[in-house]
Order: C-alpha cells, then sequence, then structure tokens
C-alpha cells in the first residue's frame, strides 16, 4: 500500500502521516515550503510563486500524485486543499470523502445532516480520497526520515492573480482547552446584551463560544469561536448553552461534556432535551440574577 | 454576464424521522433549498443587480425535488431562470455524479460567464461539488469567497481560509463557491413569490444531460447516532425558587 498525505499545517502534517504509516507502508507528504521531518518516507515541498493563489499548485501536486501512484490520498481539511485533492480526484474519476472522523480498512465515517445521521462509505474507486478532521489519528506515532525535496512549480493551464493576502489576527480564545464553555446563540438580541454572557463566563470560569449563526449573519464573535460540526467539536466538562435553540449542527460539537446546561426562554426549545439541566427563561430577566448568585 | 448558481434541494432535516432501529426515514420531509445555497443565490442575485447580468437557478436530483413551492421559492430571489433536471436517476448522487449532471446543464444553458456554488449542503457538506464541477468544465474555481467584483472578462473575490485572508483574480468563465457570511437570503414579498410563478423554467430528464459516470462512493450505512444520556431537568424560572435550583446545579457541576 502507498499512502500520499497532503497537508499545510505541521500538526496535522504530523497526524496525517501517522495515520498514513498504519494503513500502508511508503507514505509520502506534500505540503507547502517548509518540509516536516521524521513523519514520512519522503516529503515533498511545494512553493508557489509570488502573486499565486497556492491553488495554483493543483499541478505540481497532480504531478507528485501521479508520480507515487497512491492507493489512499490522505487531506487536511482545509479550504485550499479541498479544492487541490477535489479535482485531482475529479481526474482520476473519484471523489472525495470528507471530514471522516474515523477511518478504517478503507471505511471512513463522517457526520450526515450536520450530526442527525452517522454515514460509512468508501470508495468504489481503485483510488480512496479523504479529508480527515484533526483528532482521528491522535493516538499514532510518526516515523519516516529526512528525506525531503523540492519539487518545481508546475504553471496552470489558467493562473490565478493573487491580488493581497494578509494573515488573520490570531485567535485570542482557544476554546478546544477549555474545560467549561458556554456558547451563546441568537437568543442573544444585541451584542451589548453579550455583556450578561461574558460576566456569567467570569463568574464560573468559562470560555465563551457561539452558534454559528453569530459569526455570520451578525458579526459579533470570530469565526473560530463557532461550535458545531462545520467548526469547533469540543470535549469540555461542563457546558451552557444561552439562547441556543438546540439544532444537530450545533450540539454535535458539545455532545461529548461531563455535563451540559441550556436557558432558553421556550420551554419547548429542542436544546432542553439534550442537557442535564435547564432553565426556561429571558436571557434579560434570569442572567443578571444567576451572574448575582455566582 | 451570464450568471448560475448551484442550488441543491433536499428532505428538510427537521422533518427527518429516526426510526427505531436508528435508520433516518426522510420520505415525510418536504424538500426544502439546502441553507447555505439560499446565500449563494442571493450573492448571484445582488451581483446581477449590480452588473446588469442574467441569472439562472441550476438545480439536480431526484423526482421529488420538482416541488412548485420550492421553484417559487428559489425563483423569487431575483433569479431570472430555472433548469432543473428531477429525475429518480439522479437519486443519492455523489459529488462527481452531480458535478457531472450540473455541466451538463450549464454547458446546454450556453454561454455561462460565472457558476456560484454554495459553501456545502446541509446532508453532506462536502465541499466538493464546486471543484468537481470546475474540473469538468476545464474552469478555474476558488472557495470560501465573501466578496465578488466583476472586472473586464474578470472576477475579482474575497476569501477568508482558515487562517489568512486573500484577494485574487480570476479570469472568467470561472466557477465560485461562496461562504454564507457572502450575502443574507432577502426574505421574499409577496409580489416576489407572485412574479416567480411567471419566470421561465425549464426541465430536463437525465437523458438529456448524457451518461452518468458509475458512482464513486459506496455507502455502507446511515444511522442516527445513540444520543448521549441526559438528566434533562427542567427548572422554569417564573416559579418560586427554581432559578435557584438550577444554579445550585450549575455550582454542583463547578
Ligand atoms: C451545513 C450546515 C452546517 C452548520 N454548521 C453549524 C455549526 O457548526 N454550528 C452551529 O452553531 N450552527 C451550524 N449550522 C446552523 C444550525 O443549523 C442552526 O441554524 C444554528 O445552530 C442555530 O443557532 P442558534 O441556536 O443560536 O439560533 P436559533 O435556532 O435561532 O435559536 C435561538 C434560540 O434562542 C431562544 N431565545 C430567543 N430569545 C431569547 C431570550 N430573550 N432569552 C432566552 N432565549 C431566547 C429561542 O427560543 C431559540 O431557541 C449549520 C447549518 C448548516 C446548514
Amino acid at each position: 500500500m502507498k499512502a500520499l498525505v497532503f497537508a499545510e499545517s505541521e500538526p496535522a502534517a504530523r497526524e496525517l502521516s501517522a495515520g498514513a504509516r498504519t494503513l500502508a507502508d511508503e507514505v509520502t507528504l506534500v505540503t507547502f515550503d517548509d518540509p516536516v521531518a521524521g513523519v514520512a518516507d519522503r516529503v515533498v515541498t511545494v512553493t508557489v510563486p509570488e502573486g499565486h493563489p497556492k491553488e495554483d499548485a493543483l499541478e505540481t501536486f497532480y504531478q507528485v500524485y501521479q508520480d507515487v501512484q497512491p492507493d489512499i490520498v490522505l487531506v487536511e481539511p482545509t479550504r485550499r486543499l479541498k479544492t487541490i485533492a477535489g479535482r485531482i480526484a475529479a481526474r482520476e474519476g473519484a471523489s472525495v470523502i470528507t471530514d471522516a472522523m474515523a477511518l478504517a480498512d478503507g471505511v471512513a465515517t463522517s457526520m450526515y445532516f450536520g450530526g442527525v445521521g452517522v454515514r460509512t462509505a468508501k470508495a468504489a474507486t481503485p483510488v480512496t480520497f479523504v479529508t480527515v478532521a484533526p483528532g482521528t489519528f491522535a493516538d499514532a506515532e510518526p516515523s519516516g526520515t529526512d528525506a525531503a525535496e523540492a519539487v518545481a512549480f508546475v504553471e496552470p493551464a489558467v493562473p490565478l492573480t493573487l491580488v493581497a493576502r494578509e494573515d488573520l489576527p490570531p485567535a485570542e480564545v482557544d476554546l478546544t482547552a477549555a474545560e467549561r464553555v458556554v456558547a451563546a446563540g441568537r437568543g442573544f438580541a444585541a451584542e451589548e446584551q453579550l455583556g450578561l454572557a461574558r460576566d456569567f463566563c467570569q463568574k464560573i470560569g468559562a470560555e465563551l463560544g457561539c452558534t454559528r449563526p453569530l459569526t455570520e449573519s451578525e458579526t459579533w464573535f470570530p469565526r473560530e469561536a463557532y461550535i458545531g460540526v462545520s467548526g469547533l467539536i469540543l470535549n469540555p466538562e461542563v457546558y451552557v448553552g444561552i439562547g441556543v435553540s438546540g439544532q444537530m449542527q450545533h450540539m454535535v460539537g458539545v455532545d461529548r461534556a461531563k455535563v451540559s446546561f441550556a436557558i432558553n426562554k421556550d420551554k419547548n426549545a429542542p436544546i432542553f432535551q439534550q442537557v442535564d439541566y435547564g432553565l426556561a427563561g429571558d436571557i434579560a430577566d434570569v442572567l443578571p440574577k444567576i451572574n448575582a448568585e455566582l | 454576464m451570464n450568471i448560475a448558481v448551484m442550488v441543491k434541494v433536499l428532505p428538510d432535516d427537521q422533518d427527518i424521522v429516526v426510526t427505531a432501529d436508528r435508520k433516518l426515514d426522510a420520505s415525510k420531509a418536504k424538500p426544502v433549498v439546502s441553507t447555505y445555497d439560499l446565500n449563494a443565490i442571493e450573492a448571484a442575485a445582488l451581483l446581477a443587480a449590480d452588473t446588469g447580468a442574467a441569472t439562472t437557478a441550476i438545480v439536480a436530483g431526484p423526482a421529488s425535488v420538482d416541488d412548485s413551492k420550492t421553484k417559487k421559492n428559489i425563483l423569487s430571489r431575483g433569479i431570472d431562470a430555472l433548469a432543473m433536471a428531477a429525475d429518480d436517476a439522479l437519486a443519492d448522487m455523489d459529488a462527481r455524479q452531480t458535478a457531472q449532471a450540473l455541466a451538463a446543464m450549464v454547458n446546454q444553458a450556453d454561454g455561462i460567464d460565472l457558476v456560484i456554488c454554495g459553501d456545502g449542503s446541509a446532508d453532506l457538506y462536502a465541499q466538493q461539488v464546486d471543484v468537481q464541477l470546475a474540473e469538468a468544465l476545464g474552469w478555474p474555481s476558488l472557495n470560501g469567497v465573501t466578496a465578488i467584483t466583476a472586472g473586464d472578462g474578470t472576477v475579482t473575490v474575497e476569501r477568508v481560509l482558515e487562517n489568512e485572508r486573500e484577494t485574487v483574480t480570476l479570469p472568467l468563465p470561472a466557477v465560485l463557491s461562496v461562504s454564507p457570511d457572502i450575502a443574507v437570503p432577502r426574505i421574499a414579498g409577496m409580489k416576489d413569490i407572485l412574479a416567480a410563478g411567471k419566470k421561465p423554467v425549464t426541465m430536463y430528464a437525465a437523458g438529456d444531460l448524457g451518461e452518468l459516470a458509475p458512482a464513486a462512493v459506496e455507502v455502507i450505512d446511515v444511522s442516527a447516532p445513540e444520543p448521549a444520556a441526559r438528566k434533562k431537568e427542567l427548572f422554569d424560572a417564573a416559579q418560586d425558587g427554581e432559578l435557584d435550583a438550577f444554579v445550585a446545579a450549575l455550582k454542583g457541576a463547578l
């Protein structure tokens, strides 16, 4: 078995290469710019010339793919690599299975309808392409050589022009490391009302995250603060959802919490069926009282 | 400029029932437009309003997608025309098959310069149809797009990735997948819904789209996960002492 790993970040390069090692006896890692040592048999680095977005490395990645002729391609689920892997799969008559949470004997497990279901699937094509969620191979140990080679950039048929690029500011909180997590939902009527949630977090020593709509239609939170199937999947001791309805897409991100709480003004909100303790009440009314008691 | 927006119509997850053996039953679910495709429709409509472009929505799926309410819903959102392939031969397509069906329809629509896709479908959220479609058409593509500006034979887009923000110019024709924050879907008025009923709809059968490739992915099983065991104790803040009891439970967990 030969495995090819596409990764952008070093942690993913390590984890996916380690995972690949459990599946294959030959592991090649392709990454941008700087090689990662000791994780694969062969590390190939691609440097994209200035003025191109990194997606323009498609032809270069494809050349490595053709050279390696892998049986399985493990991909870090980033926007760029979903494009590069997806286009290579298309050329090979294959389809990428995305965001696998488990992978064994070629069978990938991923969420369906945001966690309403769990789906198992495998490639019906000779080569398996799969993007792998972080943590899937957390227990695998990477091993490999320091052999690294830089390949020449292959110009794409239709090059794109990178006009500007900047790093996003680093995340202010790390919800994945927090033992206690509070999620604010659309039940918060105005940004100012979030002060109540912040006070609450301070009282109980929690970090504040949110549901996805609060990062989109409302831009009250940075994108990396939203919890759920397309955001963060957490493992906290305590979860408190405030003004959160309890849609699966959000709840799959916190359903591993040891103890969970919810505050919602609607007695019939679905979240009350998914937590240990619920309080039916209006945020504006109950949260100041709760804060006063803590 | 001619803009085509790709729209997935699928069962409303609110109506999906978990059966006794933990399978999912969507047979009673009404068809809806996949959530984030509404944002893609809005982005297409706003760009068209800005540039005078014509817009076509393209849908491919099983016979159940041919639903008059859904068709009106799509056409009441600032979209000029609808092309729809509704055929049970197009049920349960993987990303590759979907892209092939859509590519055939984009080609038949003739003169499309820009294809806009949503961020990901509500069922699989694989974020693969845009790239597979671009490859099938032989066009460049970009995802994560948060703003689009039309140029002369080009579009310049802003996009947000995991840790970076970029501005990129693509020559047309091209495929874009837009992030939901690009535009908030409009609430269509009565007038828009009435006008939608008069807009042109072209229906296709699977046979009109050329031979569909065999499935590239084999689905083994779909089941509802066992829900986590929870106490489900509900306190009512309007009742004396219940807020205190909730706070006591909270303190007990800290
Ligand atoms: C493909 C896809 C992926 C998605 N991924 C995610 C994801 O990863 N994470 C995520 O969060 N969402 C995700 N979503 C969106 C998700 O489906 C829900 O729309 C979202 O989680 C709902 O957020 P909410 O609970 O804050 O808002 P709502 O559903 O609008 O709920 C608001 C709740 O607040 C209550 N409320 C209102 N006013 C008050 C008040 N004054 N006091 C107390 N309670 C009040 C209401 O009763 C209601 O229950 C995804 C959707 C799709 C289609």
